[in-house]
């Protein structure tokens, strides 16, 4: 690896917030990096911190947000948090951009869409009024949007989900970014638009040479489309891994979890599915041990009371924070141990018929 | 007509039989919007019926149509022997305890207002005079039920709850009036997978526990195909295959299933991403395509397919599809795309 390849650079990144119920810890300790033109995929329940992971690195958090100067964030070695207002303005757009899950809350519902478009372009490359609109129809073309002069005079009410996507992420390309985020860009969308949207996005980025972070809930989103996948749970990285050695040999207890609830067409219809059972911690309550200690069916009682590292796995660039990783000898005594005992150490019962 | 047909309906056995159910709705200028357009299904008792197709074909329609919410513009809606369409708002009212919706979205359709034991109780207060009493009682049962602790979450509001628990509110109110249908209009698009797979063991747990049938709406087919004893795939307002779901996926026949299938997100980075995606959008409801609906989007579209309507026809036992050149079928194996 090149150290000039170096995209992005996120060091022991801590995002607390100031909230009534006290300090809510959103992102707590998250450490990765991305070179340049590479594709991430970041993977994790509903509330794992995923969206404010992204925020910390795009520096668009809300006014509660603590961030310790301990925490860096560096883009092509620029430390983020040092740009002034002006120069952030800026940099969002030019070099790194982001598409939202709801196209809705990115989008001005009162603008059509010719206007949103070629705002960016205008603020950011300081286009003419007629470079900008063709600008606009190129990229338009490039998403995939057809009759794009049309469209270009519409609101965006007057698409549907999948088209409003599809202009969201052509403002998102209009200035040619390094590093284009996208946050569940599809979890709104079914299937089949899924798939275009999916399918246009990977072409993108192989086009224009972009970086790319990939943010989902379901494992088999990014399974195809990244070259790297990090899982994360309560705030914390727990694996990461090549996306083709992170499919072979999960180690972590989270990520098998994570895997096995997706319902797979090739089985049997009425197949029970391994749900996980239980809900991701409270992260304004003080986490000691393992965060996932209380849904893993391999906990002991280290992991109630030592909190895991994220350290270096078997193979090469992967990682993982689990005192017993799944494949190991010490994984297949725990779940021997906590299968005879019917109950794990953190209390999960693992006779339970009950629902899970 | 394109998706119209009967030949896979299974006669008196059926708990629930609707025959060309078409539902229209004004859009102006004497417009209509053809949400769904004569079409036919059925569900045996303790069968679970699974619909499928992309947002806009009419799932939800259809599903809103057979509760009578509101009442088709035509065709018949026959539930446990008894003709639907055209009760009385009374009579409706007494059969709705019988057959009750679970929805896609399980936060807003709970009163932010109320308390968990009121919201699962609302049911039981206006169909039964049951005493306090055993109203609390039926209440902690069903809400134990779906798993969920009584104590800790009847005198909680539903903003303190996470979306997999709300949606296990929701079930717990339909199970609350001892329904013999639920029709379940996608209960877990908005869901995590990990949550998502809790809410369908849960499903298949309660269609147990309860002697439930069920009418399951998604527009997954991995979803869909996990819990359901028969598959119908729908595409702007009509049926295109109608088959048991390990069929459907082995042999799919119609070449918009095919699609459906190319669309799941194969957890597998071994396996190419298919090529095959739909091609553009849905056409406008309002002036949908002549003869088969999908042909703006089919790939196998020849002349015929814009004059003239497939009809549903049995292609083996129990399969059933409406194409004028669907897929060969069940000889060859599929997974070539
Ligand atoms: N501005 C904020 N103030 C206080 N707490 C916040 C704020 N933003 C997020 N949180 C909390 O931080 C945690 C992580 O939230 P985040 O939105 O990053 O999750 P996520 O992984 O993106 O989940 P989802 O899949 O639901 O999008 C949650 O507990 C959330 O409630
Ligand atoms: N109340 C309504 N008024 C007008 N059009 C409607 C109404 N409800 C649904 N539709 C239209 O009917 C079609 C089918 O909608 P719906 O049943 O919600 O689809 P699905 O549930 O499959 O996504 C869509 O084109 C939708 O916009
Ligand atoms: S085995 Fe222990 S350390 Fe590993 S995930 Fe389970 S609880 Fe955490
Ligand atoms: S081949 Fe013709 S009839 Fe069959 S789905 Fe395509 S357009 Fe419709
Ligand atoms: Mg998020
Ligand atoms: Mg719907």
């Amino acid at each position: 690896m090149q150290p000039d390849q170096r995209l992005l650079e996120v060091t022991d990144l801590k995002t607390h917030f100031d909230t009534p119920r006290g300090i809510l810890k959103a992102v707590d300790g998250v450490s990765f990096s991305l070179n340049k033109g590479e594709t991430l995929g970041i993977v994790g329940e509903s509330g794992s911190g995923k969206s404010v992971l992204v925020r910390s690195i795009m520096n668009i958090l809300t006014s509660n947000a603590i961030v310790p100067q301990s925490s860096k964030v560096r883009f092509e070695g620029k430390d983020v948090s040092q740009l002034n207002k002006a120069e952030a303005k800026h940099f969002w757009g030019t070099q790194m951009a982001m598409v939202f899950q709801d196209p809705m809350t990115s989008l001005n519902p009162v603008k059509k869409i010719g206007v949103q478009i070629t705002e960016s372009v205008r603020f950011h490359l300081h286009a003419s009024k007629q470079e900008a609109l063709q600008r606009a129809m190129d990229l338009m073309v490039q998403v995939g949007i057809p009759e794009p002069r049309k469209r270009l005079s519409e609101y965006p009410h007057q698409l549907s989900g999948g088209m409003r996507q599809r202009v969201t992420i052509a403002i998102a390309l209009a200035c040619n970014p390094k590093l284009l985020i996208a946050d569940e860009p599809t979890t709104a969308l079914d299937v089949t638009v899924q798939k275009q949207i999916l399918d246009l996005l990977a072409s993108l980025q192989e086009e224009l040479d972009m970086a790319m972070i990939l943010i989902t809930h379901d494992l088999g989103v990014v399974a195809g489309r990244t070259q790297r996948i990090g899982v994360m749970y309560a705030g914390k990285m727990v694996e990461t891994a090549d996306t083709s050695t992170l499919f072979a040999n999960m180690h972590h207890p989270y990520t098998e979890a994570l895997f096995k609830s997706i319902p797979r067409v090739d089985n049997e219809s009425h197949t029970r599915l391994d749900a996980i059972s239980g809900r991701p911690p409270d992260m304004a309550r003080e986490l000691v041990g393992c965060r996932f200690a209380p849904r893993c069916r391999y906990a002991q009682n280290r992991c109630i009371s030592e909190e895991p590292e994220l350290l270096e796995a078997s193979a090469p660039n992967h990682q993982q924070a689990c005192f017993y990783p799944v494949g190991s000898a010490h994984n297949q005594q725990a779940a021997a141990a906590n299968q005879q005992a019917g109950i794990t150490a953190a209390g999960l019962d693992l006779t339970a018929a009950a629902v899970s | 007509m394109a998706g119209t047909g009967k030949a896979h309906l299974r006669g008196n056995e059926a708990l629930l039989t609707v025959e060309d159910l078409t539902v229209e709705f004004p859009a102006g200028r004497k417009a209509v919007v053809n949400a769904v357009s004569g079409i036919s299904l059925d569900v045996l008792e303790g069968e679970t019926l699974g619909v499928v197709g992309e947002s806009g074909c009419g799932k939800s329609t259809t599903g809103r149509a057979i509760m009578q919410l509101p009442p088709p513009t035509s065709g018949s809606v026959i539930f446990d022997g008894m003709e639907m369409t055209g009760l009385s708002k009374e009579e409706l009212r007494r059969s709705r305890t019988r057959m009750q919706m679970i929805f896609q979205d399980p936060i807003s359709s709970l009163n932010p207002r109320r308390k968990v034991h009121d919201i699962v109780a609302e049911g039981l207060s206006i169909w039964h005079n049951d005493s306090g009493h055993s109203a609390k009682q039926k209440v902690h049962e069903v809400l134990e039920a779906v798993g969920l602790d009584p104590e800790t979450v009847a005198d909680r509001r539903p903003h303190q709850f996470s979306g997999g628990q709300c949606q296990r509110i929701c079930i717990a109110r339909a199970l609350v009036l001892d329904p013999k249908v639920i029709i379940c209009d996608e209960p877990v698009s908005a869901l995590d997978v990990s949550v998502q797979a809790q809410i369908l063991n849960l499903l298949e747990d309660m269609k147990e526990r309860y002697g439930l049938t069920l009418v399951f709406i998604a527009h997954d087919l991995a979803v869909v195909k996990n819990v359901s004893d028969r598959v119908i795939v729908m595409y702007l307002g009509k049926i295109c295959e109608v088959a048991a779901p390990d069929n459907l996926y082995s042999h799919p026949a119609h070449p918009y299933t095919d699609v459906l299938l190319a669309s799941i997100p194969e957890p597998d980075p071994q396996q190419p991403v298919p090529e095959r995606q739909i091609a553009g959008e849905l056409p406008s409801p309002i002036n949908p395509p002549s003869g088969c609906r999908f042909r703006t989007r089919c790939e196998k579209a020849q002349e015929i397919c814009s004059t003239e309507e497939p009809t549903l026809r049995e292609i083996s036992t129990n399969h059933y599809v409406a194409c004028h050149f669907p897929n060969e079928t069940p000889t060859k194996v599929i997974n070539t795309f």
